[in-house]
């Protein structure tokens, strides 16, 4: 059921970034996961960057930042939202093989606006909280797509399990930095996020819808 | 048995949903009963059920008083007293506004809760209240107390059917009955 709701939040990405020296100033819960990163991902984007500058690194404005997740449940779309995300992006334009996306959400601030669901979304079936704190989106790089628009490409991890997946995502300019949005859906037991009884998807389906909307602050690099 | 009232007796349909919104609503009791014992999954499927039923109750509700105002509707007996028609007029005024507010405050406490309502997992009805803790426990407590009045009214109206039957021995009972006839 609510188990989609890991599957948003993982969506965001994480910026690969490994590469420089700005990066030491960033977050330490943002810059863990890209430093987790396989060195493999981290070098090319080191190369591809002139050394005469970083590109621009962004950072998560949490109050005006929401991760929401829709799913079915009993033949409704039910939804709810993260409240604790953390989000650092490293953008170029011209340069988005060097550009990533690192994304890191807390699954116990988890709200569907119903303690009883939220405690069951939190419980081992599910996405298991004492377990697995977080869900990461970690992007190496961000790409092109077909229609124009921008995908970060990266791997979301819920639980223990982590795939492959391209996140979707506009990038609009705000005075302070960028706004960014997107949708996309997972499988919630793709993930794991469902055992026991959770695995059947007969009450809570398996599709998860996941919507972003980030603001984004440029900060000094 | 004709389709329609005559100012004698109920026609078949009038009959169908009177009868059919009591099957239901003991159906509505035994299903919320059994729920409140179950946990997880189970109780979540036994709840949409619940709303399902509840929502089939509403939608009946709005075509039965529909059905009423365009037919006519049997008159009671000549000799039935005064005292007798107040009471009736009252119980099926109550009993005509339960089977509207028990679906409604019900549906109320589902969207109080985020937990928006299909029926049997067909359509998806939109949310009637923003979700709040308080307003969860305002309707929920409402659905409780008008279940009570609802086992009250019905209670009464059932010893009224009877006495008509049984007492005055008029067809006030078996005019309402699935295969009543009437002389």
């Amino acid at each position: 059921m609510t188990n989609y709701l890991a599957i948003l939040g993982a969506t965001l990405s994480l910026f690969a970034a490994a590469c420089h020296a700005s990066q030491d100033t960033a977050k330490p819960a943002a810059v863990k996961p890209a430093a987790a990163a396989p060195a493999s991902a981290a070098t090319p984007a080191a190369a591809a960057t002139p050394a005469t500058g970083a590109p621009p690194r962004y950072t998560q404005n949490a109050a005006k930042s929401s991760l929401k997740f829709t799913f079915e449940q009993a033949g409704a779309a039910a939804s709810g939202n993260f409240k604790k995300f953390t989000t650092v992006l490293i953008y170029d334009e011209k340069n988005l093989a060097a550009s990533s996306l690192n994304v890191r959400v807390e699954i116990a601030s988890v709200d569907t606006q119903e303690p009883e669901r939220d405690a069951m979304l939190k419980d081992a079936d599910l996405f298991n909280a004492a377990k697995y704190p977080a869900a990461t989106f970690v992007a190496s790089s961000l790409a092109k797509r077909a229609d124009g628009g921008l995908e970060a490409v990266g791997k979301l991890t819920i639980r223990d399990t982590t795939h492959d997946l391209r996140l979707p995502l506009t990038l609009k300019p705000t005075p302070d930095g960028l706004e960014l949005s997107g949708k996309t859906a997972i499988k919630r037991l793709d993930y794991g996020v469902g055992q026991g009884e959770m695995k059947a998807t007969d009450s809570v389906g398996d599709e998860v819808k996941i919507e972003y909307a980030v603001s984004l602050v440029r900060s000094r690099s | 048995m004709p389709f329609r009232n005559t100012t004698r007796s109920w026609g078949s349909l009038s009959k169908a949903f009177h009868w059919l919104i009591v099957l239901l609503i003991i159906n509505q009791w035994w299903i919320a009963s059994r729920a409140d014992e179950l946990k997880g999954l189970a109780k979540l499927e036994a709840l949409a059920w619940h709303k399902s039923f509840g929502l089939t109750i509403l939608m009946l509700a709005v075509l039965r008083l529909l059905w009423r105002l365009v037919n006519p509707t049997p008159d009671l007996t000549v000799e039935t007293r005064r005292w007798e028609r107040v009471l009736a007029r009252i119980s099926h005024v109550l009993l005509y506004a339960l089977i509207f507010a028990m679906p409604l405050t019900g549906w109320m406490m589902s969207s109080a809760k985020n937990y928006p309502v299909s029926w049997f997992k067909m359509f998806q009805f939109p949310d009637l209240v923003t979700p709040a803790e308080q307003t969860f426990h305002q309707m929920h407590d409402l659905h409780h107390l008008l279940f009570g009045v609802l086992v009250g009214v019905a209670l009464l109206h059932v010893a009224g059917a009877l006495k008509h039957h049984f007492i005055d021995k008029n067809d006030v009972l078996r005019r309402m009955l699935p295969f009543g006839k009437v002389e």
